[in-house]
């Protein structure tokens, strides 16, 4: 951990900001993949259970997984990343999650 | 098969009507056909890897994830599988079947339904554009994998519907 630096101003110290554990692992991408068995509209409902999603943004997701062959539908802590890629794997999915590049 | 109707008869059971013969035919094969989830293709696509790289995450999945993931598929299996003995003759209509379950089971049945649509479609090694023609021949067992796939998704999607409305029915 950083020691508190001292500033011009008297009395005054100033200490470094500091990440979480949380902070230092964001983000991870939850990915959904493309196959040619499931229904268009099993993927949106999952979408809409797993994620809370409207029904709206579900449908954006699974379009994009339709057409591009993948769709980002999550980032986030890997905590809850692992937790979303369970449940979409519950649902026979396919999903994975990858720490994001950026 | 139009005719196919999975509607709540109570806030406790659901009843699915209008089941066509050769969609009981297949409802009753689906044990056997869940009984292939441990073929290495099935397996693969049943209990995939969470990620595409990361041999450690994936093998500690694999050990805490993996046996509940199947405790999951097998119990499904299970309740469908019981809850088809009382597939019985549609009282409306003498050629077609009904079966009515408790409204508590339909999560098992989609999943269920969908298990066997997966394993067909890796044992069958079925694409995109095998799910997409027009011209199956049920002589040919690529084209007949293709065509349980569409039947079971058919029943699928009557579920889907009853849980968020009428979407096309369609593959990603």
């Amino acid at each position: 951990m950083a020691l508190p630096n001292e500033t011009e101003q008297p009395g005054v110290i100033q200490i470094d900001e500091t990440k979480t554990k949380e902070e230092l692992d964001l983000p991870w991408n939850v990915i959904v993949h493309n196959d040619p068995i499931n229904l268009m509209s099993y993927v949106t409902m999952v979408f809409m259970r797993v994620f809370g999603y409207p029904r709206t943004k579900a449908e954006k997701h699974m379009l994009e997984v339709h057409n591009k062959g993948r769709s980002l539908v999550w980032s986030g802590g890997r905590e809850q990343a692992e937790h979303y890629v369970h449940q979409l794997h519950t649902y026979q999915l396919l999903a994975t999650m990858e720490k994001s590049k950026e | 098969m139009t005719n196919l109707r999975v509607q709540s008869i109570d806030d406790k059971h659901i009843r699915i009507s209008g089941i066509a013969s050769v969609l009981a035919v297949m409802l009753r094969e689906m044990p056997e056909i869940l009984e292939m989830r441990d073929a290495p293709d099935a397996r693969e696509r049943l209990f995939p890897k969470p990620t595409r790289a990361n041999d450690k995450i994936n093998k500690e999945w694999q050990q805490m994830i993996g046996p509940e993931l199947r405790h999951l598929f097998v119990s499904a299996g299970e309740t469908l599988t019981r809850d088809l003995t009382a597939l019985t003759a549609d009282q409306e209509d003498a050629e077609a079947y009904q079966v009515e379950f408790p409204i508590e089971h339909v999560r098992a049945w989609m999943s269920a339904l969908n298990q066997a649509r997966l394993i067909l479609g890796e044992i069958h090694q079925i694409e995109e554009t095998d799910m997409n023609r027009a011209d199956l021949n049920p002589q040919d067992p690529r084209h007949l994998a293709a065509l349980r796939i569409h039947l079971l998704g058919y029943v699928l999607q009557s579920f889907v519907e009853l849980e968020i409305g009428d979407e096309p029915k369609d593959s990603i």
